[in-house]
């Protein structure tokens, strides 16, 4: 099964901080797909239901600059 | 309904620094209800860390100027404490102003909501009939006064919350509790000339303490003429109608107190927070898992409100910051171990680590130090060598804990901190220069008499 996992995203301010924020979250093992909005500050996270949510916040893409919080977590 | 990414339950020193490090760590664009009612900043800068310690301090003086330390130097010594107090008071004030409100100006981010929050479900709270829904929730609902429930006691009293009010001196002021407040304020009054009568139902003052500690400090209290009665248990609370108050206990019946200031401990202010409706377990106080995470996976507690043997200004604000660096994908805890303690009496009582009396719980084998204040020049120095200092080590010579009954020894207790959070030994102690002469040197004595006996030894001996 998949789920889709709702980050709120801080600290992303050009479309270059986007694909920076896509890429951590892609290179993360169990993710499909990232759909990473900047005018939201969100990105909505495709993943094996076997991910646990809290992990993707500790990704080194949000260990600097950007930071994530955990937003909503739904079974597709 | 109003939505925000961070709802704060309590604008005190845990939910003013956790709204300042989420602010600072998203760019300022976390969006962040702030609630709480009352002065902005709670207890600390209003009724509680800020007026206490400019009390004690100013009373301090007063005392020497009256009673000078030195040969030859003789002083006037007169009070006018309507006009100290007024000075208090707008201290407070400014602390507040300077420390609180200009500051949270500059968070945009932030909105300060006036009012007392409760939980409607468990993502959603409501404030004066509005409701706030909220990604996350740190609570920070901090702690009040704990009235005990004896006969006569209603509306002739005052706390910590109300004590700042008065304008003349007590004359005969009873102190019913023994913890920290209790001991400061009782420190402080005695000092300014009030008669001071601590009741307590225990016969321990500051539990949390070991008694090698409490009883010199006891000493050291009565004589700065404080008047103890412990173990003393209170039935009655009688007034006379004429402004005076008279206690009736066990023992007999204490009479003539112009004050009665109820010290007798604090309890979270958890109660109007409708937490079952939002799944959020309770004990003496919110309970957390290791990050601050309570039974609620959204909702993090944080200061006095949580279900912890500590309360104190330093420790909320780290809580505070902490909740936030998880909320954030952090995976910090505090060990409550290293957090260091200190009584403003004077000579200061200051502690890191553990007591006695936890590691025999613990069954950990430890030993012990202990060296009175009489070996410290500069104890001696500044007529103020009746307290000690002692180190408890493992058999590895590892520092267990350090506890300090001497001037300044909140000033100094910070050795310890470093000593304990980085596990070094009575050795790394000996080997670190101190600055002489300091009060500091007490605690790196008290290390050289695990390896020496320090009477045989000269102040330059290392
Ligand atoms: C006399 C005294 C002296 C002290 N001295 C020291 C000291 O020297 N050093 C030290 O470290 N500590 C000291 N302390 C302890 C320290 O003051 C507290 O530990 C600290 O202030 C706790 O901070 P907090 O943020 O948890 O709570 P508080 O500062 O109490 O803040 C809680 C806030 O929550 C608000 N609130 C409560 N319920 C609700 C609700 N339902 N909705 C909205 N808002 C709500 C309150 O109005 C308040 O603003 C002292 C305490 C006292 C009383």
């Amino acid at each position: 099964m998949v789920k889709t996992i709702e980050l709120r995203v801080y600290g992303m301010t050009c479309d270059d901080c986007v694909l920076h924020v896509k890429t951590g979250l892609l290179g993360a093992s169990g993710v499909k797909d990232a759909e990473v909005s900047l005018k939201d500050g969100t990105a909505l996270v495709h993943a094996d239901d076997t991910v646990k949510p809290e992990t993707l916040l500790s990704l080194d893409v949000f260990r600097g600059k950007y930071k994530a919080q955990l937003r909503s977590v739904k079974n597709e | 309904m109003n939505e925000y990414d961070l709802a704060i339950i309590g604008w005190g020193a845990a939910g003013f620094a956790a709204a300042i490090k989420a602010s600072e760590l998203t760019n300022n664009e976390m969006k962040i209800a702030l609630i709480g009612h009352g002065n902005l900043g709670g207890t600390c800068v209003n009724v509680g860390c800020v007026p206490s310690k400019y009390l004690i301090e100013a009373s301090k003086v007063y005392k020497n100027l009256k009673n000078p330390l030195y040969a030859g130097i003789s002083g006037d010594g007169s009070l006018n404490f309507q006009e100290f107090m007024e000075s208090l008071r707008n201290f407070v004030s400014d602390e507040r102003t300077i420390k609180y409100e200009n500051v949270i100006k500059n968070f945009k981010n932030v909105d300060l909501i006036n009012g007392s929050a409760y939980f409607k479900n468990n993502n959603t709270v409501y404030v004066n009939d509005t409701e706030i829904r909220a990604t996350n929730f740190i609570i920070a609902t901090g702690s009040r006064p704990l009235i005990p429930d004896i006969m006569g006691l209603n509306n002739n009293y005052y706390t910590s919350d109300n004590i700042w009010t008065i304008k003349d001196l007590p004359e005969k002021i009873a102190i019913l509790g023994s913890g920290e407040v209790a001991i400061e304020l009782a420190y402080a009054f005695s000092s300014f000339g009030s008669e001071v009568h601590i009741f307590n139902r225990s016969n321990r003052i500051l539990k949390n303490f070991d008694d090698d500690i409490t009883s010199e400090l006891i000493k050291s209290l009565k004589e700065n003429h404080i008047n103890f009665h412990l173990g003393s248990k209170i039935f009655k609370i009688n007034d006379s109608g004429s402004g005076e108050t008279s206690i009736q206990t066990e023992d007999g019946i204490y009479k003539g107190f112009s004050h009665i200031l109820v010290a007798t401990g604090r309890i979270p202010n958890i109660d109007s927070l409708n937490l079952d409706k939002a799944g959020i377990m309770y004990k003496n106080g919110i309970i957390v898992d290791n990050h601050l995470k309570t039974t609620n996976d959204i909702v993090y507690a944080a200061g006095d409100c949580v279900d912890q043997p500590i309360k104190l200004e330093t420790l909320a604000g780290k809580q505070g910051v902490t909740a936030v660096n998880n909320i954030l994908g952090g995976n910090e805890s505090i060990n409550l171990h290293e957090v260091p303690w200190a009584v403003f009496c004077e000579p200061n009582v200051a502690s890191i680590g553990y007591t006695e009396k936890e590691l025999r719980d613990k069954n950990i084998k430890y030993r012990t130090r202990i060296i009175g204040l009489k070996n410290v020049v500069k104890a001696n120095i500044l007529k103020n060598n009746s307290g000690l200092a002692k180190i408890i080590a493992d058999d590895e010579n590892k520092i267990l804990g350090i506890h300090v009954l001497a001037p300044n020894a909140a000033e100094f207790i910070i050795e310890g901190v470093y000593i304990i959070k980085n596990k070094l030994t009575y050795n790394d102690l000996i080997n670190s220069m101190h600055i002489f002469p300091t009060v500091s040197e007490s605690i790196k004595i008290c290390g050289q008499s695990f390896i020496r006996d320090v009477s045989k030894m000269s102040c330059c001996m290392d």
